[in-house]
């Protein structure tokens, strides 16, 4: 892989199955069995032959509707979903926040959550306590709360940490699905800033989000996916445009309201 | 899952993802990985325990009071429906009980715990990828430190046992008490083991853990602990060595109650079900982790 990818994406598709029956007990599977029915599934190609190369201290935002693999191939980027056919090299270490729930425990304290955060991330303690007070510093919660279980935080607080854990990780690779919308104004802007420094870095940030203001002001190239292949490649207003032109509204302003 | 690893100074530099052919992933990085992120499992434990106050002192001492006074029940009801012995087989019968449950007990909270400890850490499984097994054997690693307390309180309860009956059978200090690391290693290998399966089986049958508690009851009567392993004859001993924690069950007895070393075939025994534990059990979950992000 030439040197200067961060990731590179080799006809990509991932397909898996999903249970169509809502419990999935062992009572209703003898059950089932009983009645000589079999399980019900479905399979799913959330992605779908998908070529791509992301260079070394690029933003890529990624748009589409929902269902159209954004958060599929996120997290096989990530190393969570291996890929059903295809290959992708990553060259870098990644952080993420790919899920809402960032992987909190919520009986645990911020600061317990971000140690073991980054444990799971493989850094070792002596790195992780390093980080732990720029983290809950960035993230800058109201008095004492980083201390306090997480259950107690309001979603704002809650996505500031999760936030605040992703971008202060020193990654070579940031994966954000949908994390923006956490905070206030002030916020934001903190972490828009906080974005562009990683990029002056060289690092690559690859960026999931319906706020497409946000795919505007902070990618430098966009990708639309729809139904698991790749629409369209190019410059982020363009993409946007023709991805609004598509989901037949227009360039309405409300779609730039952001989040 | 990792292919090629280049200059793996703090995460694999370039990492490949390709499909899997073979239902396991290489395992030398799997391996490598697991042990890189040891601290998280050993971590993960200690928060957990904090969340449920088990690191407060009443925390602990319910630790030790729960199976106390379970053991106690037992042995009202074993000496009630066997009728009254002579007051030195009571203690006997005490210490066979209490000794068997700590140990069970410990094997059983590896299980329960790591049973769930998938469909629990649902949310860090979503969003960062590490060697899933690290989950269940911080589930061992907590049912671990929460069963060696146990250790001095029995002895305990038989030192002060023995100074009301000074002619009891149970031993006093005896070389055979070298063998307790290895049978305490066998019980925590076997409840890993059995973790990593009832684990995998939670993720795709969601009631597998009320099965789990029926299971486990049944599994406590059939085992060595309410009745002794030399109470069994000819093809009955069948049974011992049919159940998962029958042979290492034995050994416990044999070193905390009669005061020998364990047989051959009682070890042999412990160490076949603790390798057919971690063999099958981890060759289960492996298998399987890399669906688990779809199916939580």
């Amino acid at each position: 892989m030439p040197e200067e990818l961060a990731v590179r994406i080799e006809d990509l598709s991932i397909k898996y199955k999903i249970n169509v029956d809502t419990k999935r007990t062992l009572k209703n599977a003898v059950m089932r069995a009983s009645k000589g029915e079999r399980v019900r599934t479905r399979v799913v190609e959330a992605v779908k032959h998908l070529t791509l190369d992301v260079p070394h201290g690029s933003v890529l935002g990624i748009v589409g509707a929902n269902g159209a693999g954004k958060s599929t191939l996120m997290r096989s980027i990530a190393g969570i979903l291996p890929p059903t056919e295809g290959r992708i090299i990553v060259n870098g270490k990644i952080s993420t926040l790919l899920a809402l729930g960032v992987g909190f425990n919520p009986a645990l304290s911020g600061r317990d959550n971000i140690i073991l955060g980054g444990l799971a991330s493989g850094m070792t303690r002596e790195e992780i306590e390093a980080k732990t007070e720029e983290i809950s510093d960035f993230a800058a919660l109201p008095d004492g709360f980083i201390d306090m279980p997480v259950r107690t935080y309001s979603s704002g607080m809650y996505g500031r940490v999760a936030f605040s854990v992703a971008v202060n990780m020193t990654p070579d690779i940031l994966l954000l699905d949908e994390a923006l919308s956490a905070g206030d104004a002030s916020f934001k802007e903190k972490s828009f800033n906080r974005m562009r420094e990683l990029c002056k870095e060289a690092r690559t940030i690859v960026i999931v989000s319906h706020a497409l203001a946000t795919i505007n002001e902070l990618c430098d190239s966009a990708i639309w996916l729809h139904k698991g292949s790749m629409l369209a490649k190019g410059k982020p207003d363009a993409i946007v445009d023709q991805y609004l032109k598509f989901l037949d509204v227009g360039a309405l302003p409300s779609n730039f309201e952001d989040m | 899952m990792p292919g090629p690893v280049k200059n793996s100074d703090f995460v694999s530099k370039i990492q490949v993802f390709e499909p899997h052919k073979a239902a396991l992933p290489p395992l030398v990085p799997y391996f490598r990985e697991f042990w890189k992120r040891r601290a998280f499992a050993t971590e993960l434990a200690r928060f957990a325990d904090k969340a449920e106050y088990l690191d407060s002192k009443f925390g602990k001492v319910w630790l030790v009071l729960n199976p106390l006074l379970l053991a106690v029940v037992y042995f009202l009801l074993v000496t009630v429906i066997r009728g009254s012995g002579s007051k030195n087989l009571g203690l006997t019968t005490l210490a066979h009980i209490l000794i068997g449950l700590f140990t069970f007990y410990f094997a059983q909270n590896c299980i329960s715990a790591g049973a769930q400890s998938i469909t629990a850490g649902g949310r860090l499984i979503l969003n960062q990828a590490f060697p899933r097994a690290l989950l269940p054997f911080s589930s061992t690693i907590s049912a671990f430190q929460q069963f060696l307390p146990t250790i001095p309180v029995y002895i305990f309860v038989i030192v002060v046992g023995k100074q009301f009956f000074p002619t009891t059978q149970v031993p006093g200090l005896t070389w055979s008490y070298l063998w307790t690391p290895f049978i305490i290693f066998m019980v925590g290998l076997t409840g890993f083991g059995l973790a990593l399966l009832f684990a995998t089986m939670n993720v795709y049958f969601r009631d597998t853990n009320k099965l789990l508690t029926y299971m486990t009851r049944i599994w406590l009567y059939l085992s060595p602990i309410l009745w002794q392993p030399s109470m069994l004859h000819g093809w009955h001993k069948l049974a011992i060595y049919l159940n998962p924690l029958g042979p290492v069950l034995s050994a416990n007895s044999d070193v905390w109650i009669s005061g020998k070393s364990p047989s051959l075939t009682i070890i042999l025994g412990s160490l076949f079900w603790a390798a057919f534990a971690i063999l099958f059990g981890g060759y289960f979950f492996i298998s399987r982790e890399r669906d688990f992000a779809v199916r939580i």
